[in-house]
């Protein structure tokens, strides 16, 4: 296909050729190979520009650490920015850019801020851009964004679906190389739940790397032994593209599964998630994460060619792609020889090897010229490296032609999950890296992460590890073994810790994606921000998308050099969830548009829509808010219809969504008395009381309706607002604060279809359905109990209760019956003018009546401020709220109470929230008087009018005031009333 | 993303399903205590760093109220039992 | 009295019960009864003695308990009671229980199928496996947001019991979380 792929490669399938573009460029490659494989395959090294300065990158790193390689893939809805082309896999089709490069990757107009690098240095922001002041928000926060973004998120929506799960296993394994796959094998084979999940593409970790055999038999065969006989396991779950990216409590861990990302559209099921949220809980975790590959900082580190060891060797065994034809390798270990091993063993040239350590106790056999002691200074190249300078130990330079570098500065554990819970990592100087912690929580580190080499010294330590804890299970286990390997030697890294070279020429990186150099780290530690905390926000080194993965350790160990202490000494940033970026919409899963929130449909919902309702939502609930007839265009026709009709006629409206609360006990009268301000312990067998509940600090908390249906029981009803809330309250009081009363508490607002029938009229309606007596004598207001409905058919319960001030009737049927009765009234209205009408309707009349609601009851109010101080029992020994409703602030005269308010001239309107003044008062705090906590057009009086908690209340019936609205600038005169506006004899409540 | 409570009725339990009420706070007075124990009750509260006992709700289980022993620094939750319990002790 | 017509209206769909062959089968239960029974204040749990009780008093009804709570159970059936019925055994049951009839505030559905234990931890946090959550095992818990109670019927069924005014909701999202084992895609 190209010169850069060679006869080797175990991942890719080379009968599955698939074409892709790459910034509008047509390019092929395989399948099984990476965006950032089959890029390196058609020869490009060159494939982004960096944050800050815009320098030429390419490819460093094969996996998830990758900081320079962030392409946009995909486009409109499915366009996914700041990818990393090392976990991205190729399908056919795929559309890739380049990011941050104007006008194009290969010419970038901001590379010229190369030139100002000393403006750009550490802590730029602070110093470069201070002032003038007002330029930072119009001018330079502007600029900067726009030359510094990263990839743009699409404005399309997104047409995938998304999902959460939940998964539970005895065993997780976290990372499926060597340890990871002998650990789950071992647990699988003894009967353990076993999830082992692995954020790449295929099992196999480091083991997809390995070119050569492993015991007697090649790589790729005994890893898909491995993996095959784990498929043949019904007690293990494998979980590829799956990254476990947060440690939480009580064993919860979070993964994100990337299920149909590698997908072209075509192939996309719509029904299946795009990706998945796990959350697992695990009993037991094997923490097998590996160790990333650091790179060394030195001059020209960033050229696009220079790669990590481990990584040239992914590409080349795995992949099949020669990183160049002469190669050099730049290492501080011997376990970073095996990539110029296996380059000459596929027939590249290796210049040479550069080795700080003057004498490498290394048997290596190879052709390369082995250059001890020396170290790279700078390289050489435009879009990318053509040269080596290498500092010799007696101070000479030498340049070397070379078309790629491997680098390998040592290796860091992955310890990031053992560390989410905030135990901190542990230095090892023999190792020359951060351990995993002492105390895992719960997790067993094994293989790479723990300090093991190699594959075979790995795959033992995982099996070995998971022992104790199947021990723990009660599972007798065997540890797996590989075929045809004897004793296993664990061999030493040797690393020799070298953070920057310090003959760097030029920029030397120590973060790449955010642009951090050696200089920076130093600045910053000359401006004192030498904390490991400090010197990170200064100089931004690990904020970028990458955390760090590959900069972190090398930038401590930068402040540890310079410090003279230990990198031990320095420590580590703190690790948070999440390890590598999770998308918005795995985050959201399911819950976005009609899935935002679940909806609550009301047994009349359907009977509502027949009539022509227009639904509002409160809460979950649909209510029906009103309902418009031919010709009615604005909200308010129909909305005074309904009133004038209720008030002149009969409507009817549909309250199933109030709360409803069956409550039982021989206890039940006292357990009332108790949490009602009001006495409730004589509430006699039929009758329904108002009553009004207080909070322990004495302001109201709800009020609504409880009927006595028989001895010991009752039937409560709260405002839909506090449903929930009044029955969690209640269950507190039985459950904690008198648990030796005998009181049951049973949620019945879903049982009900319950109507209001309101109106002059409404009894007379009701009559047709209902077979009992409901004359005023035999039912009189606030009666309630069961009766019996269409000659015997049905059986409902019926209160007389009025919210609307009129005559009026509730009448409660099961559910499912609900339709079918409220479409009864509606006939039986028919001759009376029947209407329905809506919480709209239902809102005004109330306010014409002064009946309050939440609007009033906003957690400030006590009884007595809404007029109902007397209902406050006195004699009662204790309820809720009774002695902090006695205190001195509480019983002052001079509170806010409740008044109406209306215009002194009809035709002026005011609005919710406007404030009482005196008449020629200046407007202040000082001089407000209270404020309106409802208004509307009462249709019955043909004005506005309000209610209004203000100062002295009900002695100041009848003065003029001013109703000052700041808002709209607009006041006007108003006077202040009796709130109940209509009947305020109640002589209709009682017809 | 989570935690999971060990509810004494129901089981390990995601933090969803509860509701949390805060501080168990000093017993309930009776009626005829002076206001400054009231007011202890009503609104004073320890807020600890460390060692917390707290109410919480299985609004989405069981609907019993419970009391939780969680550590604020760890988030270790100790021993979770029913609330009804607090007043044969005369905590609640 | 005028001949009204009076239907019991089912909350879910109409063509609810379509998906008869789908590899997830969800269909609501449209007949029986629910009926919560609540024990005396934080009296011990005694399924036994309740079970036993029940028996006597409506032997044709079935006994079958799920306790949602301690004290409290969902006595729940798959035949039809009426209200009067459910008065005559409302008069029996002693002083120790109280029952509240929950037939159309709590309502069934049935989702069965090999998948359905991964269609239901799309929702769910609780155990479903086969050793955890035995047949006849219930719990009240959440199924995304809302609130519900799952039981276990048979080794690859279970029932759902939700306040009928998610049952819309649920419904739909029961839907879609088996979409990719159900719909024309899947495979």
């Amino acid at each position: 296909m190209t010169s850069f792929r060679i006869d080797s490669g175990t991942l890719i399938d080379r009968d599955d050729v698939r074409s892709f573009t790459f910034n509008g460029e047509k390019l092929a490659g395989f399948g099984g190979d990476t965006v950032a494989s089959a890029l390196l395959a058609n020869g490009k090294q060159l494939v982004g520009r960096s944050f800050k300065y815009h320098r030429p990158r390419g490819i460093l790193t094969a996996g998830a650490a990758e900081p320079n390689a962030l392409l946009t893939i995909g486009r409109d809805g499915r366009r996914d920015p700041n990818t990393r082309a090392t976990m991205a896999e190729l399908f056919d089709g795929l559309e890739a850019r380049s990011q941050n490069c104007w006008p194009n990757v290969n010419f970038d107009i901001g590379a010229m801020n190369g030139l100002l690098g000393p403006l750009l240095g550490a802590g730029f922001y602070y110093k470069t851009f201070m002032w003038p002041a007002a330029f930072w928000e119009k001018v330079y926060e502007p600029l900067i964004r726009k030359a510094a973004g990263l990839g743009r998120a699409s404005y399309d929506p997104d047409p995938g679906y998304y999902e959460k799960c939940w998964a539970h296993c005895d065993v997780l394994v976290i990372g499926a190389g060597p340890a990871g796959l002998a650990a789950a094998l071992t647990a699988g084979r003894a009967g353990a739940r076993v999830i082992i999940a692995d954020e790449g593409a295929q099992l196999g970790g480091g083991m997809l790397a390995e070119g050569g055999l492993i015991g007697d038999k090649a790589a790729d065969a005994v890893l898909a032994d491995i993996v095959g006989e784990l498929h043949a396991l019904p007690n293990v779950e494998i979980r590829k593209r799956t990254t476990v990216f947060g440690a939480y409590d009580d064993q919860v861990f979070a993964a994100v599964e990337r299920v149909q990302k590698h997908l072209p559209e075509q192939a996309i099921n719509p029904d299946r998630a795009m990706e998945r949220l796990w959350r697992i809980v695990a009993g037991h975790v094997i923490l097998a994460t590996g160790a990333e590959e650091r790179p060394i900082v030195f001059g020209g580190n960033d050229r696009p060619g220079v790669m990590t060891a481990g990584a040239m060797r992914t590409y080349l065994n795995a992949f099949g792609v020669a990183p160049g034809k002469r190669v050099a390798l730049f290492a501080n270990n011997n376990q970073a020889y095996q990539t110029a091993i296996d380059l000459e063993a596929r027939g590249i040239e290796v210049a040479a090897i550069i080795d700080p350590r003057s004498c490498p106790d290394i048997d290596f056999n190879g052709k390369a010229r082995l250059i001890a002691g020396a170290m790279v200074r700078d390289t050489a190249g435009r879009r990318a490296i053509k040269a080596v300078t290498v500092r010799h130990d007696d101070g000479r330079d030498e340049v070397i032609a070379v078309d790629a570098l491997a680098v390998s500065g040592g290796y860091s554990p992955i310890v990031h999950l053992a560390c989410h819970r905030g135990a901190k990592p542990v230095w090892s100087d023999e190792y020359a890296g951060f351990m995993p912690p002492e105390q895992c929580d719960g997790m067993v580190p094994a293989g790479a992460v723990a300090g093991c080499e190699g594959v075979v010294a790995c795959f033992d330590a995982g099996a070995k590890a998971v022992l104790p804890v199947l021990d723990g299970l009660g599972f007798g286990a065997e540890p797996v073994r590989l075929a045809g390997v004897e004793g296993v030697t664990a061999s030493a890294p040797n690393t020799m810790a070298i953070w920057s070279v310090p003959s760097s020429k030029g920029k030397a990186f120590v973060d790449y994606q955010n642009d951090v150099t050696a200089g920076d780290i130093n600045l910053a530690m000359r401006e004192g921000y030498d904390h490991v905390e400090l010197a990170k926000r200064y100089t931004t080194n690990g904020m970028a998308t990458d955390q760090g993965k590959t900069s972190n350790v090398n930038a401590i160990g930068i402040l540890a050099q310079n410090k003279g202490v230990t990198p031990g000494d320095i420590g580590t940033t703190t690790f948070r969830p999440f390890y590598t970026p999770v998308s918005f919409g795995a985050l959201v899963g399911a819950s976005k548009g009609f899935e935002f929130q679940p909806v609550r449909k009301s047994p009349l919902h359907g009977w509502a829509a027949r009539n022509g309702a227009k639904f509002v939502e409160t809460g979950l609930w649909y209510r029906s808010s009103w309902f418009p007839k031919d010709g009615e265009t604005f909200w308010r026709d129909s909305v005074d219809r309904e009133v004038l009709n209720v008030r002149e006629n009969v409507g009817i409206c549909d309250v199933s969504t109030l709360g409803k609360i069956e409550i039982f006990g021989a206890d039940a009268a006292e357990f009332l008395n108790r949490v009602y301000c009001n006495a409730f312990l004589k509430l006699p067998v039929g009758k329904a009381r108002y009553g009004i509940m207080l909070r322990e600090d004495g302001f109201v908390y709800d009020d609504g309706t409880t009927s006595c249906l028989a001895e010991n029981h009752y039937f409560m009803t709260t405002t839909t607002a506090l449903a929930a809330g009044v029955l969690t309250h209640l269950e507190f009081c039985a459950q904690v604060l008198w648990p030796d009363l005998d009181v049951r508490l049973a949620s019945a607002t879903d049982q009900w279809a319950q109507m209001a029938v309101a109106g002059p009229k409404a009894r007379d309606v009701l009559a047709q359905i209902i077979d009992d007596d409901i004359s005023n004598e035999a039912f009189p207001f606030l009666a309630a109990r069961e009766v019996s409905m269409f000659g015997g058919r049905l059986r409902g319960r019926l209160f007389r209760i009025s919210f609307s001030g009129e005559l009026a009737y509730e009448i409660a049927v099961p559910a499912g019956f609900g339709e079918s009765v409220a479409d009864a009234i509606m006939v039986a209205g028919e001759a009376f003018g029947i209407a329905p009408y809506g919480t709209e309707a239902l809102g005004v009349m109330r306010i014409e009546k002064g009946h309050v609601t939440h609007a009033e009851i906003n957690g400030t109010v006590t009884p007595a401020d809404l007029g109902m101080g007397r209902m406050v029992s006195a004699k009662k020994d204790d309820f809720i709220g009774r002695v902090m409703n006695l205190r001195e602030g509480l019983v002052d005269p001079m509170r806010p109470a409740l008044v109406g308010v209306k215009p002194k001239s009809p035709s002026d309107k005011f609005a919710t929230g406007s404030h009482i003044l005196k008449i020629g008062d200046a407007v202040s705090l000082a001089n407000d008087q209270g404020y309106v906590t409802s208004m509307c057009y009462s249709p019955s009086l043909g004005h506005a009018i309000g209610l209004a908690l203000v100062k002295g209340g009900p002695e100041r019936y009848g003065e003029e005031v001013v109703i000052w609205n700041g808002l709209a600038g607009a006041s006007i005169t108003g006077v202040i009333c009796n709130p109940a506006f209509v009947d305020p004899e109640n002589e209709k409540l009682h017809a | 993303m989570s935690s999971l409570v060990k509810c004494p009725h129901c089981g390990l339990r995601p933090r969803e399903e509860f509701t949390i009420r805060g501080e168990v706070a000093t017993p309930r007075p009776h009626a005829g205590a002076d206001e400054g124990t009231w007011f202890d009750h009503v609104y004073l509260r320890d807020n600890p760093r460390g060692q917390h006992r707290e109410y919480w709700h299985h609004s989405g289980g069981c609907r019993r109220w419970l009391v939780l022993d969680r550590n604020t620094v760890t988030h270790e939750t100790g021993d979770v039992v029913d609330a009804s319990t607090l007043k044969t002790e005369g905590q609640a | 009295m005028r001949d009204f017509l009076l239907n019991n209206v089912s909350p879910f769909p109409a063509k609810a019960d379509a998906n008869g062959h789908a590899a997830v089968h969800i269909a609501p239960i449209a007949t029986g009864f629910v009926t919560h029974v609540l024990g005396k204040g934080n009296a011990k749990a005694d399924a036994a003695h309740l079970t036993k009780l029940i028996s006597d008093i409506a032997p044709e009804l079935g006994a079958t308990l799920r306790s949602p709570s301690p004290g409290q159970w969902f006595w729940v059936g798959d035949c039809d009671v009426s209200q009067g019925r459910f008065a005559e055994i409302s008069g029996q049951i002693p002083g120790e229980y109280a029952i509240s009839d929950q037939t159309h505030g709590r309502v069934r559905i049935m989702i069965s199928g090999p998948q359905v234990r991964d269609v239901l931890a799309k929702g769910a946090m609780i155990d479903l496996a086969d050793g955890v959550f035995v047949v006849g095992a219930s719990a009240m818990t959440q199924i995304g947001h809302i609130g519900a109670m799952i039981t276990r019927t048979d080794d690859d069924c279970f029932e759902i019991m939700v306040l009928r005014s998610f049952a819309v909701s649920l419904w739909h999202e029961l839907h879609q979380m088996a979409a990719e084992f159900n719909g024309p895609h899947a495979g």
